[in-house]
Protein backbone atom coordinates (compact mmCIF):
# COMPACT_ATOMS: atom_id res chain seq x y z
CA UNK A 1 0.00 0.00 0.00
CA UNK A 2 1.95 2.92 -1.33
CA UNK A 3 0.93 6.10 -2.00
CA UNK A 4 -2.76 5.87 -2.96
CA UNK A 5 -6.08 6.05 -1.38
CA UNK A 6 -5.16 4.11 1.53
CA UNK A 7 -2.29 6.85 3.15
CA UNK A 8 -5.10 9.43 3.00
CA UNK A 9 -7.74 7.16 5.00
CA UNK A 10 -7.68 8.81 8.21
CA UNK A 11 -5.74 12.14 7.83
CA UNK A 12 -7.04 15.89 8.23
CA UNK A 13 -7.25 17.91 5.45
CA UNK A 14 -4.47 20.68 5.80
CA UNK A 15 -2.07 18.39 7.77
CA UNK A 16 0.91 17.12 6.59
CA UNK A 17 1.01 13.34 5.21
CA UNK A 18 3.13 11.50 7.70
CA UNK A 19 3.36 7.77 7.31
CA UNK A 20 2.98 5.23 9.85
CA UNK A 21 3.27 1.73 10.39
CA UNK A 22 -0.11 1.75 9.62
CA UNK A 23 0.91 2.54 5.89
CA UNK A 24 4.01 0.08 5.30
CA UNK A 25 3.79 -0.79 1.51
CA UNK A 26 2.98 -4.41 1.33
CA UNK A 27 6.04 -5.96 0.77
CA UNK A 28 7.11 -4.49 4.42
CA UNK A 29 3.98 -5.37 5.89
CA UNK A 30 4.65 -9.01 5.04
CA UNK A 31 8.08 -8.42 6.11
CA UNK A 32 6.36 -7.90 9.69
CA UNK A 33 3.73 -10.76 9.08
CA UNK A 34 6.87 -13.33 9.03
CA UNK A 35 7.48 -12.62 12.27
CA UNK A 36 3.91 -13.78 13.66
CA UNK A 37 2.32 -16.88 14.17
CA UNK A 38 -1.03 -17.80 12.58
CA UNK A 39 -3.29 -16.75 14.74
CA UNK A 40 -1.73 -12.94 15.03
CA UNK A 41 -1.30 -12.40 11.12
CA UNK A 42 -5.21 -13.51 10.87
CA UNK A 43 -6.08 -10.67 13.32
CA UNK A 44 -4.32 -8.32 11.32
CA UNK A 45 -6.13 -9.26 8.51
CA UNK A 46 -9.17 -7.86 10.31
CA UNK A 47 -7.18 -4.27 10.30
CA UNK A 48 -7.73 -3.01 6.88
CA UNK A 49 -7.93 -3.65 3.35
CA UNK A 50 -4.23 -3.06 2.91
CA UNK A 51 -3.31 -5.59 5.86
CA UNK A 52 -5.97 -8.29 4.63
CA UNK A 53 -3.67 -8.25 1.22
CA UNK A 54 -0.56 -8.53 3.04
CA UNK A 55 -2.08 -11.27 5.34
CA UNK A 56 -3.22 -13.26 2.34
CA UNK A 57 0.50 -13.13 1.10
CA UNK A 58 1.49 -16.50 -0.64
CA UNK A 59 5.06 -16.00 0.59
CA UNK A 60 4.24 -14.84 4.27
CA UNK A 61 2.18 -18.75 4.68
CA UNK A 62 5.06 -20.71 2.85
CA UNK A 63 7.44 -20.19 5.32
CA UNK A 64 4.74 -21.13 8.19
CA UNK A 65 3.91 -24.79 6.39
CA UNK A 66 5.47 -27.53 6.62
CA UNK A 67 8.39 -28.36 3.66
CA UNK A 68 6.23 -31.34 3.29
CA UNK A 69 3.05 -29.76 2.85
CA UNK A 70 1.81 -30.72 -1.15
CA UNK A 71 2.21 -34.56 0.48
CA UNK A 72 0.00 -33.83 3.40
CA UNK A 73 -2.66 -32.51 1.46
CA UNK A 74 -2.54 -35.61 -0.10
CA UNK A 75 -4.16 -37.20 2.42
CA UNK A 76 -7.04 -34.31 2.27
CA UNK A 77 -9.93 -36.05 0.64
CA UNK A 78 -11.61 -33.99 -2.33
CA UNK A 79 -8.66 -32.02 -3.05
CA UNK A 80 -7.78 -33.01 -6.45
CA UNK A 81 -4.76 -31.96 -8.73
CA UNK A 82 -6.49 -29.27 -9.88
CA UNK A 83 -8.13 -27.68 -6.69
CA UNK A 84 -4.90 -28.67 -5.02
CA UNK A 85 -2.85 -26.14 -7.28
CA UNK A 86 -5.46 -22.90 -7.10
CA UNK A 87 -5.13 -23.18 -3.09
CA UNK A 88 -3.46 -20.22 -1.85
CA UNK A 89 -0.82 -21.13 0.64
CA UNK A 90 -2.71 -19.41 3.08
CA UNK A 91 -5.89 -21.78 2.67
CA UNK A 92 -3.47 -24.34 2.20
CA UNK A 93 -2.55 -24.10 6.16
CA UNK A 94 -6.00 -23.78 6.93
CA UNK A 95 -7.35 -26.92 5.60
CA UNK A 96 -4.16 -28.33 7.35
CA UNK A 97 -4.77 -26.60 10.63
CA UNK A 98 -8.54 -28.90 10.53
CA UNK A 99 -7.69 -32.81 11.46
CA UNK A 100 -7.13 -34.61 8.49
CA UNK A 101 -8.28 -37.83 8.91
CA UNK A 102 -6.94 -41.28 6.97
CA UNK A 103 -6.73 -44.78 7.47
CA UNK A 104 -10.62 -45.10 7.25
CA UNK A 105 -11.08 -42.59 9.66
CA UNK A 106 -8.76 -44.66 12.07
CA UNK A 107 -6.34 -41.99 12.44
CA UNK A 108 -5.74 -38.06 11.81
CA UNK A 109 -3.14 -35.74 11.93
CA UNK A 110 -3.35 -31.62 12.09
CA UNK A 111 -1.17 -28.69 11.90
CA UNK A 112 -0.52 -27.09 15.18
CA UNK A 113 -1.83 -23.40 14.42
CA UNK A 114 0.54 -21.58 16.33
CA UNK A 115 3.67 -23.45 15.77
CA UNK A 116 3.12 -24.85 12.29
CA UNK A 117 3.93 -28.56 13.51
CA UNK A 118 2.16 -31.42 12.55
CA UNK A 119 0.66 -34.01 15.04
CA UNK A 120 -0.81 -37.60 14.67
CA UNK A 121 -3.39 -38.71 16.79
CA UNK A 122 -4.06 -43.34 15.84
CA UNK A 123 -7.38 -44.06 17.45
CA UNK A 124 -7.84 -48.00 19.50
CA UNK A 125 -9.24 -49.41 16.36
CA UNK A 126 -5.87 -48.20 14.63
CA UNK A 127 -3.84 -50.40 17.37
CA UNK A 128 -3.52 -54.06 17.17
CA UNK A 129 -4.77 -55.52 20.71
CA UNK A 130 -4.71 -58.96 21.88
CA UNK A 131 -8.20 -60.35 22.27
CA UNK A 132 -9.94 -57.28 21.48
CA UNK A 133 -12.59 -59.30 19.56
CA UNK A 134 -13.34 -61.46 22.66
CA UNK A 135 -15.83 -59.42 24.51
CA UNK A 136 -14.71 -61.49 27.76
CA UNK A 137 -11.76 -59.03 27.70
CA UNK A 138 -12.56 -56.09 25.65
CA UNK A 139 -15.31 -53.59 24.71
CA UNK A 140 -15.61 -50.54 22.54
CA UNK A 141 -16.88 -47.87 24.87
CA UNK A 142 -18.50 -44.78 23.37
CA UNK A 143 -17.29 -41.53 24.55
CA UNK A 144 -17.25 -37.51 24.25
CA UNK A 145 -13.88 -37.28 25.98
CA UNK A 146 -11.56 -39.09 23.14
CA UNK A 147 -11.24 -37.07 19.62
CA UNK A 148 -12.48 -40.76 17.99
CA UNK A 149 -15.60 -40.56 19.99
CA UNK A 150 -15.07 -44.27 21.25
CA UNK A 151 -12.50 -46.14 23.41
CA UNK A 152 -11.36 -49.92 24.02
CA UNK A 153 -12.41 -50.94 27.79
CA UNK A 154 -10.81 -53.53 29.13
CA UNK A 155 -12.58 -55.77 31.44
CA UNK A 156 -9.97 -58.04 32.24
CA UNK A 157 -7.23 -60.29 30.70
CA UNK A 158 -4.06 -61.84 31.46
CA UNK A 159 -2.35 -60.91 27.87
CA UNK A 160 -2.25 -57.04 27.79
CA UNK A 161 -0.32 -55.90 24.72
CA UNK A 162 -1.21 -53.33 22.61
CA UNK A 163 0.59 -52.65 19.28
CA UNK A 164 0.48 -50.02 16.62
CA UNK A 165 2.86 -49.11 13.33
CA UNK A 166 2.91 -45.42 11.51
CA UNK A 167 4.99 -45.04 7.96
CA UNK A 168 4.47 -41.30 7.34
CA UNK A 169 6.75 -38.43 5.98
CA UNK A 170 6.68 -36.36 9.17
CA UNK A 171 8.26 -32.79 9.08
CA UNK A 172 11.66 -32.70 9.63
CA UNK A 173 11.44 -32.00 13.91
CA UNK A 174 11.37 -34.21 17.19
CA UNK A 175 8.56 -35.93 18.44
CA UNK A 176 7.50 -37.36 21.39
CA UNK A 177 4.63 -40.47 21.36
CA UNK A 178 1.81 -41.16 23.95
CA UNK A 179 -0.15 -44.19 24.56
CA UNK A 180 -3.21 -42.46 25.93
CA UNK A 181 -4.90 -43.82 29.01
CA UNK A 182 -7.27 -43.76 31.97
CA UNK A 183 -7.63 -45.90 34.48
CA UNK A 184 -11.49 -46.41 35.68
CA UNK A 185 -14.71 -45.73 33.43
CA UNK A 186 -16.04 -42.24 33.04
CA UNK A 187 -19.22 -41.50 32.63
CA UNK A 188 -21.38 -38.31 33.16
CA UNK A 189 -24.74 -38.34 36.16
CA UNK A 190 -26.54 -34.85 35.84
CA UNK A 191 -23.98 -33.31 34.06
CA UNK A 192 -20.81 -34.11 36.77
CA UNK A 193 -18.18 -36.42 35.54
CA UNK A 194 -18.02 -39.88 37.44
CA UNK A 195 -15.50 -42.02 38.06
CA UNK A 196 -15.67 -45.95 38.00
CA UNK A 197 -12.64 -47.76 39.95
CA UNK A 198 -14.76 -51.37 39.88
CA UNK A 199 -12.89 -53.09 37.36
CA UNK A 200 -9.22 -51.75 38.31
CA UNK A 201 -7.09 -54.51 39.09
CA UNK A 202 -3.56 -55.96 38.44
CA UNK A 203 -2.14 -52.69 37.26
CA UNK A 204 0.60 -52.63 41.39
CA UNK A 205 1.69 -56.39 40.59
CA UNK A 206 4.15 -55.95 38.42
CA UNK A 207 4.32 -52.38 35.62
CA UNK A 208 3.86 -52.02 31.78
CA UNK A 209 6.47 -52.05 29.49
CA UNK A 210 7.05 -49.56 26.35
CA UNK A 211 8.72 -50.14 23.27
CA UNK A 212 9.32 -48.08 20.62
CA UNK A 213 11.46 -48.45 17.41
CA UNK A 214 12.01 -46.63 14.04
CA UNK A 215 12.86 -47.62 10.49
CA UNK A 216 16.14 -45.39 10.93
CA UNK A 217 17.75 -47.30 14.06
CA UNK A 218 16.23 -44.93 17.44
CA UNK A 219 14.29 -47.05 20.04
CA UNK A 220 13.57 -46.47 23.32
CA UNK A 221 12.61 -49.05 26.20
CA UNK A 222 10.74 -48.10 29.37
CA UNK A 223 8.36 -49.84 32.40
CA UNK A 224 6.26 -47.99 34.91
CA UNK A 225 3.43 -48.88 36.79
CA UNK A 226 -0.15 -47.04 35.57
CA UNK A 227 -1.59 -45.37 38.17
CA UNK A 228 -3.89 -41.94 38.73
CA UNK A 229 -7.39 -43.83 38.52
CA UNK A 230 -10.00 -40.85 37.15
CA UNK A 231 -7.61 -39.18 34.71
CA UNK A 232 -6.58 -39.34 30.94
CA UNK A 233 -2.74 -39.62 30.72
CA UNK A 234 -0.51 -39.56 28.55
CA UNK A 235 2.47 -42.16 29.10
CA UNK A 236 5.46 -41.23 27.24
CA UNK A 237 7.16 -43.80 24.97
CA UNK A 238 9.83 -42.21 23.34
CA UNK A 239 11.10 -39.43 21.42
CA UNK A 240 11.90 -39.84 17.75
CA UNK A 241 13.88 -37.54 15.16
CA UNK A 242 12.47 -36.89 11.52
CA UNK A 243 15.40 -35.54 9.86
CA UNK A 244 14.10 -35.08 6.47
CA UNK A 245 10.71 -34.06 5.43
CA UNK A 246 10.69 -36.12 2.22
CA UNK A 247 11.91 -39.49 3.46
CA UNK A 248 9.04 -41.66 5.26
CA UNK A 249 9.80 -42.85 8.53
CA UNK A 250 8.38 -46.17 10.18
CA UNK A 251 7.21 -46.35 13.95
CA UNK A 252 6.63 -49.40 16.11
CA UNK A 253 5.39 -49.07 19.64
CA UNK A 254 3.93 -51.02 21.78
CA UNK A 255 3.04 -51.38 25.59
CA UNK A 256 2.31 -54.91 26.93
CA UNK A 257 1.89 -56.85 30.83
CA UNK A 258 2.18 -59.74 30.14
CA UNK A 259 2.58 -61.93 32.96
CA UNK A 260 0.44 -64.83 33.17
CA UNK A 261 0.21 -65.03 36.54
CA UNK A 262 -2.51 -62.24 37.05
CA UNK A 263 -5.70 -60.71 35.22
CA UNK A 264 -5.43 -56.63 34.88
CA UNK A 265 -8.54 -54.78 33.74
CA UNK A 266 -10.28 -51.52 34.25
CA UNK A 267 -8.80 -49.73 31.75
CA UNK A 268 -9.09 -46.97 28.89
CA UNK A 269 -7.29 -47.58 26.02
CA UNK A 270 -7.95 -44.26 23.95
CA UNK A 271 -5.56 -43.49 21.56
CA UNK A 272 -1.72 -42.97 20.63
CA UNK A 273 -0.51 -39.84 19.95
CA UNK A 274 2.17 -38.36 18.16
CA UNK A 275 3.44 -34.77 19.66
CA UNK A 276 6.09 -31.72 18.45
CA UNK A 277 8.67 -32.44 21.45
CA UNK A 278 7.78 -30.17 24.12
CA UNK A 279 4.06 -30.02 23.75
CA UNK A 280 2.00 -31.51 26.35
CA UNK A 281 -1.33 -30.54 26.24
CA UNK A 282 -2.51 -33.07 29.30
CA UNK A 283 -0.29 -34.56 32.12
CA UNK A 284 2.17 -36.72 31.11
CA UNK A 285 3.88 -39.71 32.92
CA UNK A 286 7.53 -40.63 32.08
CA UNK A 287 8.27 -44.57 32.60
CA UNK A 288 11.66 -45.67 33.90
CA UNK A 289 14.53 -46.66 31.82
CA UNK B 1 35.92 15.45 0.63
CA UNK B 2 37.60 12.26 -0.55
CA UNK B 3 35.44 9.10 -1.08
CA UNK B 4 37.04 5.96 -1.49
CA UNK B 5 39.98 6.87 -0.14
CA UNK B 6 42.45 6.46 2.90
CA UNK B 7 43.57 3.05 2.13
CA UNK B 8 45.79 2.99 5.56
CA UNK B 9 47.82 0.15 6.41
CA UNK B 10 47.52 -0.62 9.97
CA UNK B 11 50.66 -2.47 12.08
CA UNK B 12 49.41 -5.45 10.90
CA UNK B 13 48.62 -5.00 7.04
CA UNK B 14 45.14 -4.74 6.58
CA UNK B 15 43.89 -1.80 5.01
CA UNK B 16 41.02 0.31 5.91
CA UNK B 17 38.88 2.00 3.24
CA UNK B 18 36.08 4.72 4.08
CA UNK B 19 32.86 5.55 1.92
CA UNK B 20 31.34 8.88 1.80
CA UNK B 21 27.56 8.49 1.71
CA UNK B 22 25.30 11.22 1.13
CA UNK B 23 21.65 11.67 2.58
CA UNK B 24 18.79 13.01 0.75
CA UNK B 25 19.26 16.43 2.49
CA UNK B 26 23.00 16.41 1.73
CA UNK B 27 24.84 15.49 5.05
CA UNK B 28 28.01 13.49 4.26
CA UNK B 29 28.66 10.72 6.45
CA UNK B 30 32.07 9.20 6.16
CA UNK B 31 32.46 5.19 7.50
CA UNK B 32 34.06 2.38 6.70
CA UNK B 33 33.51 0.43 3.51
CA UNK B 34 32.90 -2.59 5.64
CA UNK B 35 30.01 -1.43 7.20
CA UNK B 36 28.65 0.11 4.66
CA UNK B 37 28.43 -2.53 2.57
CA UNK B 38 26.41 -4.70 5.19
CA UNK B 39 23.63 -2.66 2.94
CA UNK B 40 23.50 -4.62 -0.11
CA UNK B 41 22.35 -1.64 -2.47
CA UNK B 42 25.43 0.31 -0.94
CA UNK B 43 27.63 -3.06 -1.64
CA UNK B 44 26.45 -2.89 -5.19
CA UNK B 45 26.92 0.28 -5.61
CA UNK B 46 30.37 0.17 -4.88
CA UNK B 47 31.09 -3.14 -7.01
CA UNK B 48 29.63 -1.45 -9.34
CA UNK B 49 32.25 1.58 -9.18
CA UNK B 50 29.71 4.42 -8.15
CA UNK B 51 31.03 4.97 -5.28
CA UNK B 52 33.72 7.85 -6.67
CA UNK B 53 32.75 11.49 -4.99
CA UNK B 54 29.96 9.41 -2.32
CA UNK B 55 26.94 7.78 -3.15
CA UNK B 56 23.63 9.70 -2.95
CA UNK B 57 20.80 8.14 -1.02
CA UNK B 58 17.73 10.15 -2.23
CA UNK B 59 15.53 8.08 -0.06
CA UNK B 60 16.67 8.27 3.20
CA UNK B 61 17.16 11.54 5.32
CA UNK B 62 20.43 12.39 7.53
CA UNK B 63 18.88 10.95 10.50
CA UNK B 64 18.01 7.99 9.86
CA UNK B 65 20.80 7.32 7.63
CA UNK B 66 23.18 8.39 10.82
CA UNK B 67 20.97 5.47 12.92
CA UNK B 68 21.65 3.19 10.22
CA UNK B 69 25.20 3.33 9.77
CA UNK B 70 25.64 3.21 13.48
CA UNK B 71 23.83 0.25 13.42
CA UNK B 72 26.22 -1.09 10.97
CA UNK B 73 29.28 -0.01 12.53
CA UNK B 74 28.40 -1.46 15.66
CA UNK B 75 27.45 -4.60 14.16
CA UNK B 76 30.69 -4.97 11.47
CA UNK B 77 33.11 -4.17 14.69
CA UNK B 78 31.29 -7.22 16.54
CA UNK B 79 31.74 -9.17 13.54
CA UNK B 80 35.69 -8.25 12.99
CA UNK B 81 35.88 -8.96 17.25
CA UNK B 82 34.67 -12.50 17.31
CA UNK B 83 36.22 -13.63 13.86
CA UNK B 84 39.77 -11.80 16.21
CA UNK B 85 38.69 -13.97 19.33
CA UNK B 86 38.22 -17.36 17.43
CA UNK B 87 41.54 -16.54 15.57
CA UNK B 88 43.12 -16.10 19.26
CA UNK B 89 44.26 -18.69 21.14
CA UNK B 90 43.94 -16.32 24.14
CA UNK B 91 41.34 -18.31 26.39
CA UNK B 92 40.52 -14.90 27.82
CA UNK B 93 39.42 -14.11 24.30
CA UNK B 94 37.12 -17.26 23.60
CA UNK B 95 35.55 -16.53 26.84
CA UNK B 96 34.58 -13.19 26.38
CA UNK B 97 32.73 -14.37 23.19
CA UNK B 98 29.51 -15.19 24.99
CA UNK B 99 29.86 -11.91 26.91
CA UNK B 100 30.50 -9.53 23.42
CA UNK B 101 27.12 -11.58 22.05
CA UNK B 102 25.36 -10.28 25.18
CA UNK B 103 26.78 -7.01 24.73
CA UNK B 104 25.14 -6.90 21.15
CA UNK B 105 21.93 -8.26 22.13
CA UNK B 106 21.76 -5.28 24.47
CA UNK B 107 22.32 -2.86 21.82
CA UNK B 108 20.00 -3.73 19.61
CA UNK B 109 17.37 -3.84 22.15
CA UNK B 110 18.50 -0.36 23.08
CA UNK B 111 18.38 0.58 19.37
CA UNK B 112 15.44 -0.54 18.42
CA UNK B 113 13.48 1.14 21.10
CA UNK B 114 12.55 4.22 19.41
CA UNK B 115 9.01 6.08 18.92
CA UNK B 116 7.06 4.42 15.96
CA UNK B 117 7.76 7.37 13.72
CA UNK B 118 11.30 6.71 13.77
CA UNK B 119 11.04 2.57 13.65
CA UNK B 120 8.68 3.39 10.62
CA UNK B 121 11.43 5.22 9.25
CA UNK B 122 13.76 2.41 10.26
CA UNK B 123 12.41 -0.01 8.55
CA UNK B 124 11.48 1.35 5.07
CA UNK B 125 15.63 2.24 5.12
CA UNK B 126 16.54 -1.08 6.46
CA UNK B 127 14.16 -2.51 3.57
CA UNK B 128 15.71 -0.30 0.88
CA UNK B 129 19.14 -0.53 1.96
CA UNK B 130 18.60 -4.28 2.04
CA UNK B 131 20.10 -4.29 5.61
CA UNK B 132 19.02 -8.29 6.48
CA UNK B 133 19.78 -7.68 10.69
CA UNK B 134 18.30 -3.96 10.93
CA UNK B 135 15.00 -5.10 8.63
CA UNK B 136 14.46 -8.29 10.82
CA UNK B 137 15.67 -6.10 14.21
CA UNK B 138 12.76 -3.72 13.04
CA UNK B 139 9.86 -6.10 12.00
CA UNK B 140 10.55 -7.71 15.26
CA UNK B 141 9.97 -4.93 17.05
CA UNK B 142 7.29 -3.92 15.19
CA UNK B 143 5.93 -7.91 15.49
CA UNK B 144 5.94 -7.89 19.07
CA UNK B 145 4.03 -4.63 19.73
CA UNK B 146 0.96 -6.97 17.64
CA UNK B 147 1.94 -9.88 19.01
CA UNK B 148 -1.84 -11.11 21.48
CA UNK B 149 -3.38 -7.50 20.74
CA UNK B 150 -7.12 -7.69 19.34
CA UNK B 151 -7.71 -5.98 15.82
CA UNK B 152 -9.41 -2.76 17.53
CA UNK B 153 -6.18 -2.56 20.08
CA UNK B 154 -3.39 -2.95 16.91
CA UNK B 155 -5.48 0.07 15.24
CA UNK B 156 -5.15 2.19 18.15
CA UNK B 157 -1.70 2.06 18.44
CA UNK B 158 -0.65 2.33 15.01
CA UNK B 159 -3.47 4.67 14.49
CA UNK B 160 -5.06 2.63 11.53
CA UNK B 161 -8.31 3.34 10.35
CA UNK B 162 -11.07 0.60 9.67
CA UNK B 163 -12.22 0.72 5.97
CA UNK B 164 -14.06 -1.88 5.49
CA UNK B 165 -17.68 -2.05 5.24
CA UNK B 166 -19.76 -3.97 8.01
CA UNK B 167 -20.57 -6.68 5.26
CA UNK B 168 -16.68 -7.26 4.39
CA UNK B 169 -15.65 -6.65 7.96
CA UNK B 170 -18.40 -9.88 8.82
CA UNK B 171 -16.58 -11.81 5.68
CA UNK B 172 -13.36 -11.51 6.87
CA UNK B 173 -14.06 -12.22 10.49
CA UNK B 174 -15.75 -15.50 9.19
CA UNK B 175 -12.74 -16.37 6.61
CA UNK B 176 -9.77 -15.90 9.77
CA UNK B 177 -12.35 -17.85 11.94
CA UNK B 178 -10.46 -21.50 11.92
CA UNK B 179 -7.31 -19.52 13.21
CA UNK B 180 -9.57 -19.16 17.23
CA UNK B 181 -10.86 -22.57 16.89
Amino acid sequence: MGAGASDLAGMELGKVARAGLGELPDLCAAEVLLHLDAPDICRLARLNLAFRGAAAADFVWEAKLPKNYSYLLGFVAGAEEGERSDMGKKDIYARLAKPVPFDDGKREFWLEKSTGSISMALSSKALVITGIDDRRYWVQMPTTESRFHSVAFLQQIWWFEVVGEVDFCFPAGTYSLYFRLHLGKSSTRFGRRICSSERIHGWDRKPVRFQFSTSDGQHALSQCYLDEPGSWILYHVGDFVASNSEQPIKLKFSLAQIDCTHTKGGLCVDSVLIYPKGFEPERVIRAQK
Amino acid sequence: MASAGESGDGADGKGVTTITIISSDNEAFEVLEAAASMSLTIRHLIEDGCADGGIPLPNVTAGILAKVLEYCSKHVAAVAASSEAGSSSNAADAAAAPEKEEDLASFDKAFIDVEQDTLYDLLMAANYLEVKGLLDLACQKVADMIKGKTPDAIRQTFKIKNDFSPEQEEKIREENQWAFE
